[in-house]
């Protein structure tokens, strides 16, 4: 018997009046994953999540959440599921702590201290606790947007953009915790502004462009797939010519004229040093490996957001 | 079902009305006890009485059904209104709360509000005109079911509107005067032919003579036909509500 898979979209489509948001999109995340959705701007990912959180109405397929649909079937699907929406939105009536005890009791669980302390200090937000919600910094309030979508242990949570503005040391602390969410059986569907976050943290990777899925696969597949590790070589003078063997190689130079690039080869790299040889005034030389980025930037063949 | 849900946004809604208190109950209880003191006591020493009711005593079911009118209708209207602007509206949405239990929740709290307020002001009033109240049912049968269809109308206005400018239009242009043309001040019988057809053409005139029988014991109309009245506007209402929550109108994308 097969496992029921903890989200499946199947030819999931939106259409709205002047755009086609989502055209068929067909995924399926595994129970205790950490899949990332990367896209440019405007290029669905936000709706996808919005049509299984049951915020967007599908046009046409169907959504489900540990097999259940989210039209048909949505006070299940919904009781299952925790998001944090890409907005920084707050009510400023109440303090994290009223907040986090809403959220529970909104999902059908009891407000419990002991967990509501538990994920105010993971979000780092425990001195806040009794603050009201408008005095909280912007960082914070996003802090307290990720402590509502775990407070009530969902099996399946959605983080739209979760660290964005969010600075790089507690970006760190809210990865261990997502990986710790994990641990204890959650599946974890995110989008990010950040392709070091997904490669750091994702088991697998979809990359949606245009409302179409154009990649989906372990990191590690795509980047071998799709990138391509480099040498780059630092000049103290100007190149006033490109090496005919260098450029046979597809090497390039930058516009200082300073700085080369090359393909590293998977073969015969003696025979690469033998060419970097011809160079004059070598003053720095490092190998850069395939990023997420790159694989990104050749999959949309665009800007990154 | 959610019960935990339910009460849960029922007890949210209602705390945050009780959070602002000199907005939500001071303000309008003043406002309305002034309505009473002046008119109750500046007119009333020259009219006297009206449909065989000192007018002091006249004004006061008016006055009350005013003060739960507007407070019941502002607190679900500015409520959901708010939500949507800010956005906070997905953290209902994305939740197990089925369309009864966002209704509900809403409407009650907002029945507390309007009740609250219409009790304080009675309150002020019995001060001057005694405690007695003729027929408590009726009394709290009205204020119960008025406070919940405009509980729930609030709903609907909040649900449609999508600037702070068109929430405002019901009640600057429909409510108030409806309102204030609805026999708190006057009764139907002491105007010309012509105008008192328009005034019973008022719905709201049934609502405000039907608590005046609950209270003072005599009306310009049977309780009965305000009862009729209140319970269809009541379910036009919260139909209205009901669909708009249920289809996601102008919620769900």
């Amino acid at each position: 018997m097969s496992v029921v898979a903890a989200v499946e979209t199947v030819a999931l489509r939106k259409r709205y009046p002047k755009v086609e948001a989502l055209r068929g999109v067909s995924l399926r995340i595994e129970p205790g994953e950490i899949f990332a959705l990367l896209g440019p701007n405007g290029a669905g990912k936000t709706t996808w999540i919005s049509v299984v959180c049951g915020l967007v109405r599908p046009t046409d397929g169907s959504a489900a959440v540990m097999g259940h649909d989210v039209v048909r079937e949505a006070m299940a699907a919904r009781r299952l599921v925790g998001l944090v929406p890409q907005e920084v939105v707050f009510d400023p009536f109440f303090t994290p702590r009223e907040a986090l005890r809403f959220q529970m009791g909104y999902f059908g669980v009891r407000p419990d201290g002991a967990r509501i302390d538990e994920v105010l200090a993971a979000v780092g937000l425990s001195d806040k606790a009794d603050t009201n919600a408008r005095e909280l910094s912007g960082g914070m309030k996003r802090r307290l947007l990720i402590a509502k979508a775990l407070v009530h242990r969902p099996k399946v949570v959605f983080l739209d953009e979760p660290t964005a503005g969010v600075d790089v040391e507690l970006r760190r602390d809210l990865w261990a915790y997502v990986r710790r969410v994990r641990a204890e059986g959650a599946t974890i569907v995110l989008t990010t502004h950040y392709l070091e976050e997904a490669e750091q943290l994702a088991d697998r990777v979809a990359v949606i462009d245009r409302g179409a899925l154009i990649a989906l696969d372990r990191p590690a597949t795509l980047l071998a797939r799709h990138g391509e590790k480099r040498i780059r070589v630092e000049l103290g003078s100007p190149l006033e010519a490109l090496p005919p063997p260098l450029a046979a190689r597809g090497a390039t130079v930058d516009a200082s004229r300073r700085v080369l690039e090359c393909p590293f080869p998977a073969h015969g790299v003696s025979d690469l040093l033998c060419d970097l040889a011809a160079l004059q005034g070598v003053v720095d030389l490092r190998t850069e490996q395939p990023s997420l980025e790159q694989v990104f930037l050749a999959l949309t063949g665009g800007e990154k957001r | 079902m959610n019960p935990i849900g339910f009460r849960t946004l029922l007890a949210k809604e209602t705390r945050r009305f009780l959070k602002v208190p000199g907005q939500t109950i001071g303000q309008p209880v003043i406002t309305t006890s002034l309505y009473f003191l002046v008119f109750g006591f500046a007119l009333g020493g020259r009219l006297r009485e009206l449909d065989g009711i000192p007018y002091v005593r006249f004004i006061v079911p008016g006055l009350i059904m005013l003060a739960v009118i507007q407070n019941a209708f502002l607190n679900t209207a500015s409520s959901l209104f708010v939500m949507k602007i800010q956005g906070t509206i997905v953290d209902l949405l994305v939740a197990p709360l089925s369309v009864g239990e966002m209704l509900g929740a809403f409407v009650l709290a907002a029945m507390g509000r309007g009740c609250l307020v219409g009790a304080v002001v009675w309150l002020v009033a019995a001060a001057f005109t005694g405690v007695e109240v003729a027929h408590p049912l009726w009394a709290l049968a009205f204020s119960l079911l008025v406070a919940a269809t405009f509980a729930a109308l609030g709903l609907v206005v909040a649900i449609a509107s999508d600037k702070f400018e068109q929430l405002n239009i019901v009640p600057t242009f429909v409510l108030t005067p409806l309102t204030f043309l609805g026999g708190v001040f006057y009764s139907a019988r002491t105007l010309p032919p012509a105008w008192a057809a328009v005034t019973r053409a008022n719905p709201i005139l049934y609502m405000v003579e039907g608590l005046r029988y609950g209270i003072v014991g005599a009306a310009g109309s049977p309780p009965e036909i305000g009862l009729a009245i209140t319970i269809g506007f009541l379910a036009l209402a919260v139909g209205g509500a009901w669909w708009m929550l249920k289809s996601g109108y102008k919620l769900r994308g």
